[in-house]
């Protein structure tokens, strides 16, 4: 066998390795998303052991979460957790953006060199550390902040489970993602845009705001998309400080709430059966939502972002 | 020179502000205990209780007189924080004043306000001498003689039993939350009795089920059994007290689901002591342990003493006379 050959053989080799493991990976979602699909249809689709198929409409759009006893009814409803779902990771993101972005724009025009350096390290490693350890800084001193204030402005909080608890949870969990990915995009922003704006007599906060973070949107827009995903899909820290609560919607902030992952997460290792087999319909409408929401930030991505591209 | 300068400022400010912040925080705290309104008996009870999976809410709620709400949300009053042990007990210990929810009798600790029910006070002793009420019974049940698959299975069975009643035993129940009866046998004193458990019995299955709140029990009693008896397989299948007596004596005992050993977190019934219209005799069922439930409350709580009625009437959302108010509990108390 000559060089070349031993060579090309080394190489289709290494293609056949590679391809495996992308097929490996790729297998993985794919089972994952089948098994979740296949085991959330099941409760509107078999008779439950008896107890009949659950009404999907009703499921959708119901404000109790499960009417009856459970194990003996079939009547689960989830549609106030989709709505206060969507409430707590869009109030966290209100909170997050703001900041996350100003932090980014401070690291990465504004600071020195050195300053930069220390905090870009600080906030790669708070974008590390695993949500339960914020759910445990939420228990242990959100909760008590949020009684606090609950007491100040006279409303009766229960231990501070709330609304507001959850989303400054969810909140604090997201900035630093948030502030690396956007502070990504504001470094690869094309100096001669800041050189130009500088030259035409602009201030450096003018050009900050103007140009810097005009021209970055599309990456800010990118780094929402993952904040708010991480924020829908976080269920232990949540379920720390939410209260979980079992039906209605609430839009104050301190009244307790629950999200589609606490509820999946309650009572998870006690349960048989269709209340069982229901966090996977609920699992599966998360995925959907997670899915609906990422491609609305994406087409309002595409409508504003991208102004100097 | 001047870049170590500005490392130390930043150090420096960086440990005032997390000083600052610290000190925000005990000062807080401080405020909130001294200066804070002592107890405005105007507000609202929030209620805590654990979700409908748990066995200590089905054990309350069954003491409390309010079996249906063991496993429906929606009989309860609005506004009840679901929570597991840890969360009720942070809740109480920490900063709602306003709380009250119930934990299993091992889950006590100083920071929180045990209450007393009908007067008296949750212990072991208690428990025991059945001074106090708000527990149920853990009971096990068993085939007739003969009537179990095997001759091994009978005797790993009757020596279950036993050990149920030893120290060994009871120090599994307690590790699993329940209040085992008193006993002063050692396993080795009485293990000479059984020589099936000398026996290798690695191939021999023995079914329990009944109760699914015993089942952390059971399974903790049979973990710690199976060593000292051959090691047999244990196949736990807990379904509910209801059939404890069906699959064990009753209708379904020949049927797949079947059970050697069946388990009721309540005393048995009258008829379920019957078999075919004769009285079952006494030694093939018994009380393995006690489940204990307080309801506790804040420190800053001046409630003391409840009894089923006055818990039952702040939980049941559809209560005749209900009770919303902490001014309303405390008159409750009062008429106790």
């Amino acid at each position: 066998m000559s060089k070349n050959e031993i060579k090309k053989l080394i190489d289709k080799t290494v293609e056949t390795i590679f391809f495996g493991t992308a097929l490996l990976s790729a297998s993985f979602i794919i089972i994952i998303v089948l098994v979740i699909i296949q085991r959330g249809i099941s409760p509107f689709i078999t008779d439950n052991d008896g107890l009949g198929p659950v009404n999907l409409v009703r499921f959708l759009t119901g404000l109790i979460y499960l009417d009856g006893p459970t194990f003996l009814s079939n009547a689960y409803g989830i549609g106030f957790l989709i709505v206060s779902t969507m409430y707590n990771a869009f109030l966290s993101l209100m909170i997050a953006t703001p900041i996350a972005v100003l932090t980014a724009l401070f690291i990465a025009k504004i600071a020195p060199r050195w300053i930069a350096d220390i905090l870009r390290t600080v906030i790669e490693i708070l974008a590390a550390i695993p949500s339960i350890v914020y759910g445990l800084f939420g228990a242990g001193v959100i909760l008590d902040i949020v009684y606090d204030l609950s007491v100040i402005v006279g409303v009766q909080s229960a231990a501070g489970l709330s609304v507001l608890s959850t989303v400054i949870v969810l909140a604090i969990m997201i900035i630093p993602t948030m502030t690396v990915i956007s502070e990504v995009a504001i470094r690869s922003v094309d100096k001669t845009l800041i050189h130009g704006s500088l030259a035409l007599g602009a201030s450096k906060t003018q050009t900050h705001f103007k140009v810097v973070l005009a021209a970055a949107k599309s990456g800010i827009f990118t780094a929402a998309i993952l904040g708010v995903g991480r924020a829908l899909g976080e269920a232990t820290a949540v379920s720390l400080v939410a209260g979980s609560n079992r039906s209605g919607i609430s839009f104050n902030l301190f009244d307790t709430t629950s999200t589609l992952t606490s509820t999946m997460l309650l009572g998870m290792k006690e349960t048989v059966g269709l209340d069982y087999t229901i966090r996977f319909s609920i699992g599966l409408v998360l995925m959907v939502v997670i899915l609906l929401t990422n491609l609305s930030l994406n087409f309002i991505k595409r409508k504003v972002g991208n102004v100097y591209a | 020179m001047n870049m170590r300068f500005k490392k130390s400022t930043l150090f420096a400010g960086l440990a005032v502000v997390l000083a600052a912040c610290g000190g925000a925080t005990s000062e807080g705290s401080s405020i909130s205990s001294s200066s804070a309104p002592a107890f405005t008996t105007s507000n609202n009870v929030i209620l805590y209780t654990r979700d409908t999976t748990s066995g200590t809410r089905d054990g309350f709620m069954s003491g409390i007189g309010f079996s249906a709400a063991a496993k429906d949300d929606n009989l309860l009053t609005e506004g009840f924080v679901i929570a597991d042990n840890t969360a009720i007990l942070t809740a109480m210990g920490g900063n709602d004043k306003y709380g009250i929810g119930y934990v299993s009798l091992s889950s006590i600790n100083n920071t929180i306000k045990p209450l007393t029910f009908d007067g008296v006070e949750a212990s072991e002793d208690t428990v025991l001498d059945s001074s106090y009420g708000l527990k149920r019974p853990f009971n096990w049940m068993l085939r007739n003689p003969g009537d179990f698959p095997s001759v091994a299975v009978e005797q790993i069975v009757d020596a279950f039993v036993a050990f149920m009643g030893t120290i060994e035993g009871g120090e599994a129940i307690t590790g699993a939350g329940a209040v085992a009866l008193a006993s002063t046998t050692r396993w080795d004193n009485i293990k000479g009795q059984y020589d099936i458990c000398l026996a290798d019995n690695s191939n021999v299955t023995v079914r329990f089920g009944g109760s699914d709140s015993i089942e952390k029990v059971a399974k903790a009693v049979t973990a710690s059994f199976r060593p000292r008896c051959g090691n047999f397989v244990a196949e736990h299948e807990h379904t509910g007290s209801g059939d404890a007596y069906k699959r064990t004596v009753g209708a379904q005992k020949d049927e797949a689901v079947g059970k050697d050993v069946g388990f009721a977190s309540r005393p048995f019934t009258g008829a379920e002591k019957l078999v075919g219209g004769t009285a079952l005799p006494v030694d093939q069922y018994g009380q393995l342990a006690w489940d204990a439930i307080v309801a506790i409350v804040h420190k800053d709580n001046p409630l003391s003493n409840v009894n089923a009625d006055l818990l039952k009437r702040m939980y049941e959302k559809s209560s005749a006379n209900a009770i919303r108010t902490w001014a309303q509990a405390l008159a409750a108390e009062a008429a106790i």
